[in-house]
């Protein structure tokens, strides 16, 4: 199974399903997922370090509040992040590096503001042969 | 996999719709959902009437789990949403029942001008509103608070900022609790929530956020209208948005940290979305006075907004906005939760009333209404789309004894942003809408797209169905004219 992400409907907001061969794999489509609802985010410029790390006991609920920060990046920094790369990813813990490069406003074309990553309809879950994670922005 | 209601739904009366507690073994109470036949056929499409039943299960629920007409699917709550808990007898507070824009509102600004004078004016008004009023994604603010000023406003709201200058003194009282929550507490905001919205008080966002210029085309009641100020052929403008980056984080952090709460108090919820904690808990009042704190930003924002309105006008028409008349008619809140005494069998009892999507709709002769207004009702503004209208209502007094004083907030989508995109292939909106008289200005295309006027129910269906019901009256409809969206 390819990484990929598909945008779908829901009345007043935006879903995201996101498909890969694994946990690991499946945090680059949920991210370019969130980045595709945001508009063409393009980045350009020194990229600092960035780095997300949390424990829990449900895998939807870690990749949420992954979602989150990286929304939280793109409003208060103004930065998209780059070169996404996953130390850990289980039930108990997430650990994702990657670079925060500053957002090229000229060449961007940013299209909605995401309020949140919500928790409805938030869910991770087996389908062929690889893992689909499904979470809902608010717009 | 269909999204369509299955569940029971039985008709109470021509207005209303009732979903029996029966139909899950945790609801406390019944759903009752106002709604005419024509918008029930859409509502029962979504999974709304869920969210509705849902609600019910909150503990300490008083009455109905309630909705109103202008029903859509949202998260948790459905948008429309209404529920009073009772603190006193395990009533919770969830932020799910206010969303994460705390306090999105609507203001409706009055003026002495007429259509003849602003018609062949409207690109040039739309064009200086367009530069001057910060809109779309990332739009920092043109005027800058520092961090002192920031948590002025969240403990102040609209009082601290017309008091920099930025309104009227006649703006607080026209404004719904004055335009400031008491009980705010900036300190119970997360540094996080801070940096979110610190460059966007005096922001309008983006969305189905707008700044419309309106004219008033019907007058259905001609005593509230007068003591709104309101008249035929008069010029109006309305102002949509609420508390920006900072509500959005404030909910945001509330979720996270009430995530475990349930499991603590015993409280079995049948969405995560609807996370709560008891009002009277130490969980409850920190998420209250962090909310309290972004409600109190938002009605600071939409002031600042007003203000560079009058501003605009003031310089096109080369008169003051007081000399034009720029009266603010009024404010409300409809993302908010409230502390409100209501009867409930027969007692007199302080309920945390959760309005989501909908808004306060107090009768005459409520000690909230202002002065000015007290004889006819309280304001409810409930903005259309941009092609067709917006109505102004007046509370009556079966909002007191149905909806704990709620009404609708607006017309409610009934097509997906997708689907409005997918609508709008190959057509220029703002093309449309000029031809339809009305001239729009918006950071891209998909904006206008995502809101064109098919993506919206017709608000005069809403409008008639609250009337129906009366819970609300109508006084005046307000037909766009140009509008400036994010």
């Amino acid at each position: 199974m390819t990484p990929r992400y598909e945008l779908f409907d829901h009345t007043a907001d935006i879903g995201i399903r996101a498909f890969a061969p694994s946990l690991a794999t499946l945090i680059a489509p949920s991210t370019e997922g969130l980045y595709a609802v945001i508009g063409d985010v393009v980045a350009a410029g020194d990229s600092h370090p960035w780095r997300f790390e949390a424990a829990g006991d449900d895998t939807s609920l870690l990749l949420r509040d992954y979602l989150a920060e990286v929304l939280l990046l793109f409003d208060t920094e103004h930065r998209r992040l780059t070169g996404l790369s996953v130390a850990e990813f289980t039930a108990q813990r997430l650990c994702v590096t990657a670079g925060a490069q500053p957002v090229d406003a000229p060449r961007s074309v940013l299209q909605r503001e995401v309020k949140a990553v919500t928790y409805h309809a938030l869910a991770i879950r087996p389908v062929n042969g690889g893992l689909e994670a499904t979470f809902i922005v608010d717009i | 996999m269909s999204d369509a209601y299955t569940g029971p739904l039985e008709r109470v009366d021509a207005s209303r719709w009732r979903i029996p507690k029966s139909y899950k073994p945790q609801m406390r109470v019944d759903g009752l959902i106002y709604a005419g036949d024509e918008l029930m056929k859409t509502v029962r499409t979504d999974k709304s009437l869920e969210q509705v039943a849902n609600v019910a299960c909150l503990p300490g629920i008083v009455a109905h789990s309630l909705a109103m007409p202008d029903i859509h699917w949202g998260y948790g709550f459905c948008i429309g949403g209404v529920a009073a808990t009772d603190p006193e007898r395990d009533g919770v507070i969830s932020p799910g029942g206010v969303g994460y824009d705390i306090n999105c509102g609507v203001r409706l600004v009055r003026t002495d001008l007429t259509l003849p004078e602003v018609q062949p004016r409207i690109q040039q008004i739309v064009t200086d509103l367009f530069d001057t009023v910060p809109c779309g994604v990332g739009r920092g603010g043109r005027i800058k608070f520092d961090r002192g000023q920031l948590r002025r406003i969240m403990a102040e709201g609209s009082r601290f900022v017309v008091g920099e200058g930025f309104g009227w003194p006649s703006d607080l009282e026209m404004t719904e609790a004055g335009g400031s929550l008491p009980d705010a507490n900036p300190d119970f905001v997360s540094k996080r929530a801070f940096e979110r919205g610190e460059d966007q008080c005096g922001t309008l966002g983006s969305g189905n956020h707008f700044l419309e210029v309106q004219v008033v085309e019907e007058i259905a009641d001609l005593q509230a209208a007068a003591a709104f100020g309101l008249a035929l052929g008069q010029i109006t403008l309305m102002i949509h948005s609420g508390s920006r980056g900072l509500g959005y984080q404030v909910c945001d952090d509330a979720l996270l940290e009430l995530r475990h709460v349930p499991q603590k108090y015993g409280i079995e919820l049948p969405d995560r979305q609807l996370v709560c904690a008891p009002v009277n808990s130490p969980e409850g009042e920190r998420y209250l006075g962090a909310m309290r704190s972004a409600a109190n930003f938002a009605w600071a924002n939409r002031q600042i907004l007003t203000y560079l309105a009058r501003e605009v006008f003031a310089g096109l028409f080369k008169r003051s906005a007081e000399s034009l008349g720029m009266r603010l008619v009024y404010d409300v809140a409809h993302n908010i939760a409230k502390m409100e005494p209501y009867e409930v069998e027969g007692q007199r009892r302080m309920l945390c009333v959760h309005r989501k999507g909908a808004t306060r709709a107090f009768p005459p002769g409520h000690p909230e209404v202002p002065q000015a207004y007290r004889h006819v009702g309280q304001p409810v503004l409930v903005p259309g789309d941009m092609g067709r209208s917006s109505w102004v209502l007046v509370g009556q007094p079966a909002a007191m004894e149905q909806t704990f004083g709620s009404c609708c907030h607006g017309a409610g989508r009934v097509m997906s942003r997708s689907a409005a995109i997918r609508a709008a292939k190959g057509r220029f909106i703002d093309k449309e809408l000029l031809a339809r008289g009305v001239v729009a200005r918006a950071r891209e295309r998909t904006g206008l797209a995502e809101e064109q006027p098919e993506a919206y129910k017709d608000v005069g269906l809403v409008a008639e169905a609250v009337q129906a019901a009366g819970i609300a009256k109508k006084v005046a409809r307000l037909r766009p004219l140009g509008v400036i969206k994010g």
